[in-house]
């Protein structure tokens, strides 16, 4: 029996491993929540380092409302069970307010529990218009949501003359919420939607949907899963003599997509989300974050500094640190950041798209005329 | 497979259990209950996610290690369970406690439609089936309209309990426990019935146990089912406590973590199930600074375990 | 469905039936001998084309992107990917052959994770490109264009398969293949080093699926630590079709379930994202009513 006890006093140890003592009090306290291991662990180590750049600038300049202001982080590894326990960590650590959000599927279950707490909590890039339905008042999206990126593909398929589009995606909730997003705003402007497909992540053949979009005698297709599939579907139909325009949703912004496709990538559109590189006023900020942390600043390194700064302006403008003066502050912001302005509408999403259609030439994405 | 290779069934031990096993069970209990009074709300958290695990490799161990069919889409059962409960409390307004019986009812059909023609096959066979019946529910989630398609169901109703809602950490900590519990007592006495012998000797040698007139297939299907509404009831509280639920919470990673909590433990034994469910569930903040070496982390430990200590971390004396 | 449509998903289903086949036979020829399901089978085909793309790179500084470094590429990584094989079989599955069946199963499985989980931890899940410059020219059959790599790479895997039909049933070692896959006990007794014969069927079914890989890898041209899953699930699937432990049998089911899968996605009825529901469906149907596939022998279990 003394074997079972010792046994049973390991696993308590290992426990109690698991548990965080409080950290001391500090003026003011904010929760960044990210994937910080898992397959998207760069884009939210990315998402913390901009965050935390706006806030060790703000420190540095005196604080908000003369508070020093600290940060916390949780992990939710973009799976929806992990999220709902970083959340509680979050609540537990007493955070003033909350900043990250990556994966969508990670962010909706946590929306209730930051909800019930009160707390104030911008949700950087995960963009599910489910999200945007099951906001309980305490949530604002900084990132524009999928009916946006419909609008602005469509958008751009009217400026390139398409008129039959085939729309794939590869089964997931973003993609499959953004075909469908598309899909049902394409018609409404005068064009048709001649296929629709769905593929399987981690599959490497995509020939059997090729022949399908060729023989529908689509004018373009629209792939609005990830970057890997999207490589793999470029290459593939242009190898079997696809002419037409191929589009990318935003899921597709990575060196690896270019890299892939090689020259079947030339003369791709992207619709990326305001990257550096993209945008005129963020050459200082690209340099800073280098030179701070050594590595490029990702996706949604620009978007991750505004919302940052959003939440001090916010704190700043009312004036305490109660949940409910920030949250009307936040939902009355006229901020202008590196990414662009951001102004809530009374969903407590962006009003106005951030999404900029971009082209492949050379080897590179380039603004697209 | 060699003769000396199979040990004889051991017959379960006497019904009285000594004073020592006694206490550390009242201590034990004593320490589950106080935990969310002296804890914070994180803690507790975890603790719950350790009983949800608790709940499901118990229920696995039933098919893996009492009946020996190896599963490897477990991860279904629960999500016949999450989604019956999602479903008939977001789309058709049920109340949550209604729910339950719906969904073991849902369990058991799906354990038989997938269990009757399967379990005559080699164990083998059948591992490949329950993984290719694991995907299929998962795509048929994620395809379907009703249950809410990719982006899964959102808004899910929390119960309530005489008047009283569960909404918070610690309500849900209580709710699991009190599942737990109930799952250790099933096992406890399936181990102990007819029907938990006939596991045994099933799964030790299965010719010898159809000579003595077991019915394989039947038995087989018995535990299968027994697995499958333990799972779901777990996917009606699990769907309660998240409130949205999506496909991606019940992928073939998913079953594997049930596996393996089964496996590290010590397979056949419920204090063995128990240690190793609890430490799937502490697996991820314990590996917290693994990051993309975790999964490696994880495979080694279960390899490791399987060639070095077969019977798991907490062995069954009695074999 | 007009002709060009059939001659073009023809083509695709020989293509993508061809992988199939390869990695199909190595399951089948690991069943034949110690009626295991290798689960690694499908991470195996991912490491090898993580090693043909390493030695590719390596080579391609003096062979440039062509024909000739992937050949390199190709047969070094048989090799490698085939002493992995041995050693998994060795230090992963020899040690509980003799155990309960759970015990193997799940030894198979932790190799999978071990490979899988290796893959993810070396490359960070990042997708490597592949890039050779095979080119696209080829032939044309009236609409469709048929590329020269794609001849190329279909009969290269039909001579891989035949190579080993071939070693199969003209040569002493495939004598004792045959012999152990019957009866590992009596094959012992007639002086036969059970062992070795296992670790060389191993090795031979690793190569394969090596090969397989770097193929994939550079047809299609990337690489990913998470390729083998599907692809080693489906292979399967080709391989109970076709009837497990039969090499013709792999070949076919290969064959037949790339076929199937390019025509069945060109159906009316069925959106694509059904497709694997049909695929796996027509796994757990012809397991249930015909577990010996097209060609196969029956198998009793052994205990």
């Amino acid at each position: 029996m003394v074997a079972s006890f010792r046994k049973l006093a390991c696993a308590t140890a290992l426990a109690s491993l698991a548990m965080t003592s409080l950290a001391a009090a500090a003026d003011i306290k904010l929760g960044i929540v990210a994937p910080m291991t898992g397959q998207l662990a760069s884009e939210g180590q990315d998402l913390e380092n901009a965050v935390k750049m706006a806030i060790d600038a703000a420190n540095a300049n005196g604080g908000v409302n003369g508070d020093k202001i600290t940060t916390v982080t949780a992990d939710d590894a973009c799976d929806p069970q992990q999220g709902v326990t970083a959340a509680s960590k979050l609540v537990s650590e007493g955070v003033t307010a909350v900043l990250g959000g990556y994966c969508s599927g990670a962010v909706l279950p946590t929306l209730k529990i930051y909800g019930d707490a009160g707390i104030p909590f911008v949700i950087i890039s995960a963009n599910s218009t489910k999200l945007v339905d099951s906001n309980p008042g305490n949530a604002f999206m900084t990132n524009s949501t999928g009916d946006m990126q419909a609008v602005t593909a469509v958008g751009l398929f009217k400026k390139n003359g398409y008129k039959k589009i085939a729309i794939i995606d590869e089964g997931d909730a973003y993609s499959s919420d953004l075909a469908k997003l598309t899909a049902e705003a394409f018609p409404k402007e005068g064009g048709e939607v001649v296929d629709k497909e769905t593929t399987t992540a981690g599959e490497q053949d995509y020939s059997a949907v090729v022949t399908k979009v060729k023989s529908s005698g689509a004018d373009a297709v629209f792939w609005t899963a990830y970057h890997a599939g999207g490589a793999l579907l470029t290459k593939q139909l242009r190898q079997a003599g696809f002419q037409g325009g191929i589009v990318l949703g935003d899921g597709n912004n990575s060196p690896e997509y270019l890299q892939i496709a090689g020259s079947a990538g030339e003369g791709v559109y992207l619709l990326s989300p305001p990257t550096v590189d993209l945008l005129s006023g963020a050459a200082d900020f690209k340099e800073k974050y280098k030179a701070a942390y050594g590595r490029d600043a990702g996706a949604y390194a620009a978007l991750s500094h505004d919302a940052g700064n959003l939440i001090l302006d916010a704190i700043g403008r009312a004036k305490s640190t109660d949940a409910k003066a920030i949250i009307e502050a936040l939902a009355a912001s006229d901020y202008k950041g590196l990414a662009g302005e951001i102004r809530f509408t009374d969903k407590h999403t962006l009003q106005t798209s951030n999404f900029r259609p971009v082209v492949a030439k050379d080897g590179k994405w380039v603004a697209a005329e | 497979m060699s003769d000396e290779a199979k040990a004889a069934p051991a017959l379960p031990p006497p019904a009285v259990m000594s004073r020592s096993v006694v206490a550390l069970g009242v201590v034990a209990l004593i320490c589950t209950l106080a935990l969310p009074q002296v804890s914070n709300a994180y803690v507790t958290e975890v603790a719950t996610t350790a009983l949800l695990y608790v709940v499901l490799c118990l229920g696995l161990n039933i098919v893996v290690g009492y009946a020996g069919l190896l599963d490897l889409g477990y991860a279904a059962f629960f999500a016949v369970g999450a989604y019956t409960t999602g479903i008939l409390t977001a789309e058709f307004g049920f109340n949550f406690w209604l729910t339950i019986p719906v969904a073991m009812v849902a369990a058991c059909i799906a354990g038989i439609i997938i269990g009757t023609p399967t379990l005559r096959l080699r164990s083998d066979y059948l591992a490949i089936v329950t993984l290719g019946f694991g995907e299929i529910v998962r795509i048929i989630a994620r395809n379907l309209d009703i249950t809410g398609g990719a982006s899964g169901l959102v808004g899910i109703e929390r119960p309530v309990l005489f008047g009283f809602r569960l909404f918070q950490v610690q309500h849900f900590y209580y709710a699991f426990l009190v599942l737990a519990l109930i799952t250790i007592f099933v096992c406890l006495s399936v181990e102990r019935s007819r029907i938990g012998r006939a596991w045994l000797y099933v799964r030790y040698d299965e010719d010898a146990a159809a000579g003595i007139g077991i019915n394989r297939v039947s038995v087989k299907l018995q535990a299968y089912m027994m697995g499958a509404v333990i799972a779901s009831v777990a996917g009606c509280l699990y769907a309660a406590k998240m409130t949205a639920i999506s496909p991606e919470s019940f992928t073939f990673a998913q079953s594997l973590i049930i596996l393996l909590g089964v496996v590290l433990g010590g397979m056949g034994r419920i204090p063995g199930v128990i240690l190793g469910a609890v430490l799937v569930a502490l697996l991820p903040e314990v590996l917290r600074g693994a990051g993309t070496y975790r999964p490696l982390v994880t495979a080694v430990a279960l390899l490791a375990i399987m060639l070095f200590r077969p019977s798991g971390l907490w062995p069954d004396k009695r074999v | 469905m007009t002709f060009d449509l059939v001659v073009q998903q023809l083509a695709n289903g020989l293509i993508v039936g061809s992988f199939y086949a390869l990695i199909a036979l190595g399951y089948s020829m690991v069943f034949g001998v110690i009626k295991l399901l290798n689960f690694a089978h499908g991470d195996i085909y991912m490491t090898g084309a993580f090693v043909g793309l390493v030695v590719f790179s390596a080579v391609g500084v003096w062979l440039g992107n062509g024909w000739l470094a992937v050949v390199c590429a190709l047969l070094a990584s048989m090799l490698v990917v085939g002493l992995l094989g041995v050693i998994i079989e060795r230090f992963a599955y020899r040690p509980v052959r003799n155990a309960p069946r759970l015990s193997i199963l799940i030894t198979a499985l932790g190799a999978s994770m071990v490979l899988n989980g290796g893959a993810l931890a070396l490359t960070g899940g990042r997708h490597f490109a592949f890039n050779t410059d095979l080119g696209y020219s080829g032939i044309d059959i009236s609409a469709v264009h048929i590329t020269y790599t794609q001849m190329i790479l279909v009969a290269s895997a039909l001579i891989l398969m035949g190579g080993m039909q071939t070693f199969i049933s003209r040569t002493m070692y495939g004598k004792a293949m045959r012999a152990v896959s019957i009866d590992m006990g009596a094959s012992r007794l007639m002086g036969i080093d059970v062992d070795r014969v296992i670790a060389l069927t191993f090795f031979m079914g690793s190569a394969l699926a090596a090969g397989g890989g770097v193929m994939a890898g550079a047809y299609y041209g990337s690489v990913h630590f998470f390729m083998g899953f599907i692809m080693g699930l489906k292979a399967f699937t080709a391989a109970v079709i076709g009837g497990i432990g039969s090499v013709p049998g792999a070949m076919l089911g290969g064959l037949l379930l790339g076929l199937l899968e390019s025509f069945g996605s060109s159906l009316p009825f069925v959106g694509s994202e059904w497709r694997d529901v049909f695929v796996f469906g027509a796994l757990i149907l012809f397991l249930v009513f015909k577990p010996t596939g097209i060609l196969g022998r029956s198998v009793v279990e052994r205990v």
